[in-house]
């Protein structure tokens, strides 16, 4: 009996251990850490006159990254970024509480109305967005009909439309962190709030959001973060007028074809996603609630 | 639904039935790759919406050879591509003009066996024996183009004849330009009497300023569809591919092409056989049927752009010589440019101003 469960211990150290852990750290490794390490080696590397990148360290990439022009880009995609979250919050809270409160069948819908959009591919939602803003298209259309604007509007190729694009495209990302912190607020704390005399709006500023701050906080992680990779979105609403950090690295593995300098902006994105969760988590949220 | 999900059965059934419609898609699709293995495969990598498909249909009935074709956007991202896999990928390739001498530079191409290129004769010789290639060694012409400027004359009263023209401050927020930093850069250089290649700092320096001055004529950057845009009149100007022009010329009676007094930029692409191509014999079947003018006349129906094949020209009469904006007239093509390579450094610069253009 002794000898079989010194065995079985010995077994349970070294063997279960791999089986368990094994796979996902080869997965962790070859997909994630591999990867990260070849970027960011790329990035201090440089090309020949052929494109091909030679690997003679170097951080003139990072200096080139640096020059006014390319913070001009960072600027404006922190800026639009940051309008997009902001607009995701004021439409998507009173949203979520909404499906959140509501009771009756009716919440099945309005999650679902969430939902399904969301199972549509996003480059497909945006070239609809194209064809309804058009000079031609059914908004101007109807705009025109009731004879509110005599020649057509241009919606399209601006600023503005894109963050549109991505207010649309990264709402559900918003709503649903959201709907799961109001669903755990407790109505009897609204009901204390009202017995102790306070009015709706001050039980809404000092119990419901304070309550629910940690669903804003990720929700706005989550759409803040993809904001300055929507390269497609910036490309098609806004008609490269607009780019992001996503356009910038786009550019530099395709058309530009300098490898080391996509790497290095790769790499800068990377650090200004890691400095945005530190301060998320600085400023209290959990990291459970991103979903990682 | 609610009910109809309880019912269990119905449930299992509907799952066998999706199961099995999934099995069936994926043999099928098996089934089509594993027939083109048993016989001869040419591995062809090209433009998107350049070759049409029913001229590899045409091939593989005529000579059972199956092509396997893959699709790239822009010369680099080839060249990228075909370095990044191993040789014997990809046997064909369709580059341009300057792209051929690159790769022949790194000695990625094999030479053509011209005895084999019966159908040679049908090309044009204005477009045979091109700086980049003497002697068609490694290359034989597919298909170019210029770009033109597109004008929908119901909605812009400028006249417009030059890419001068388009620096316009009338042309505010109307353009619609190709999203390629070299036809762009170069059409300034253009407009300003100077090379599309232009290396001096001093002029790069003034090409900088005046390209800055078309920012806010520019309204969007597309070089995949850019013709969308002029159909819809979202863009009342375009400065894109000729070809893309004769399309939108096609749907919106208004759009009128203009060839800039200044000469354009043009380009040529060219058929050639990557190093490791593991089916030379296949592959200069292909390249003949490629330059066979009923081929080529196929491939203009579908993509109106420059047919350098003399005998297609000829057989498809007034519907592409008669049409300007497929047929670039003669001295239009004599007084353009070809993009050439670049050293690095100059890149660099270029790509600078790019993004000062675009921020």
């Amino acid at each position: 009996m002794d000898k079989k469960i010194s065995r079985h211990e010995w077994k349970s150290n070294l063997l279960p251990a791999l089986v368990m852990a094994g796979p996902v750290t080869l997965v962790l490794v070859f997909l994630v850490a591999v990867p990260l390490v070849y970027v960011g080696v790329m990035s201090f590397c440089s090309i020949d006159e052929y494109y091909n990148v030679v690997f003679k360290f170097s951080t003139e990439n990072y200096v080139r990254l640096l020059n006014a022009d390319y913070l001009k880009i960072y600027g404006q995609s922190l800026a639009m970024a940051f309008i997009t979250t902001v607009l995701c919050i004021l439409v998507g809270y009173p949203f979520s509480y909404l499906i959140a409160r509501t009771k009756s069948k009716r919440k099945t819908l309005l999650y679902m109305l969430v939902i399904i959009p969301f199972w549509t591919n996003s480059l497909i939602r945006i070239y609809g967005w194209r064809t309804f803003l058009g000079t031609n298209g059914w908004l101007n259309g109807l705009l025109q009909f009731l004879h509110l604007t005599g020649e057509p509007v241009d919606f399209l190729f601006r600023q503005g439309t894109t963050v549109l694009g991505m207010v649309y495209c990264l709402i559900p990302f918003m709503i649903l962190p959201l709907y799961t912190a109001i669903e755990k607020l407790d109505g009897s704390l609204l009901e204390a709030s009202a017995d102790l005399g306070a009015r709706p709006f001050a039980t809404f500023f000092q119990v419901i959001l304070p309550l629910t701050s940690s669903g804003i906080f990720s929700g706005s992680i989550m759409v803040f973060i993809p904001c300055l990779g929507y390269f497609f979105v910036a490309d098609i609403l806004g008609g490269g007028n607009s780019d992001v950090i996503g356009n910038l690295i786009e550019r530099q593995f395709q058309s530009g074809n300098n490898w080391p300098l996509g790497a290095a902006l790769s790499i800068i994105l990377i650090v200004m996603t890691l400095v945005l969760v530190k301060l998320y988590q600085k400023v209290g949220g959990d990291m459970d609630n991103l979903g990682v | 639904m609610k009910r109809l999900l309880k019912n269990k059965k119905l449930t299992k059934t509907v799952s066998v039935m999706l199961a099995v419609v999934m099995a069936v898609g994926l043999f099928a699709g098996c089934g089509k790759k594993s027939g083109g293995s048993s016989s001869e495969t040419l591995n062809i990598f090209v433009w998107t919406e350049y070759v049409p498909d029913s001229a590899f249909e045409k091939f593989e009935e005529e000579t059972g050879i199956h092509c396997n074709v893959s699709t790239y956007s822009s010369n680099e991202d080839m060249l990228a591509k075909v370095k990044s896999e191993s040789e014997g990928t990809y046997d064909i390739v369709l580059p341009s003009d300057y792209m051929v001498e690159q790769l022949i530079a790194q000695d990625m191409l094999m030479e053509l066996d011209s005895s084999k290129l019966t159908n040679l004769g049908n090309i044009n010789e204005a477009y045979l024996n091109p700086s980049y290639d003497p002697g068609n060694k490694y290359s034989v012409p597919y298909q170019g183009g210029v770009a033109a400027i597109a004008v929908n004359t119901a909605k812009v009263d400028k006249e417009i004849t030059s890419y001068d023209d388009l620096f316009d401050p009338a042309l505010k927020n109307s353009i619609v330009a190709l999203d390629d930093y070299r036809a762009v850069i170069g059409m300034t250089a253009r407009s300003m009497g100077y090379s599309m290649n232009e290396t001096d700092s001093a002029k790069l320096k003034e090409i900088e300023e005046k390209l800055l001055t078309l920012k806010d004529n520019i309204k969007l950057y597309d070089s995949d569809s850019p013709k969308s845009a002029l159909i819809s009149g979202d863009c009342t100007v375009g400065f894109v591919w000729s070809a893309e022009i004769a399309m939108s010329m096609a749907e919106n009676k208004d759009i009128e092409v203009v060839y800039p007094k200044e000469g354009p930029y043009v380009f040529m692409d060219n058929w050639n056989i990557l190093k490791g191509c593991k089916n030379y014999d296949a592959a200069m079947k292909f390249i003949n049927f490629m330059l066979d003018s009923e081929t080529a006349q196929m491939v203009s129906e579908e993509f109106p752009y420059l047919c350098p094949n003399e005998a297609a020209v000829k057989a498809m009469g007034e519907e592409y010589s008669g049409n300007p904006a497929k047929n670039p007239p003669e001295d239009v093509i004599a007084a353009g440019e070809y993009v050439s390579n670049l050293d690095t450094d100059t890149l660099a610069v270029y790509d600078e101003m790019w993004t000062k253009l675009k921020k």
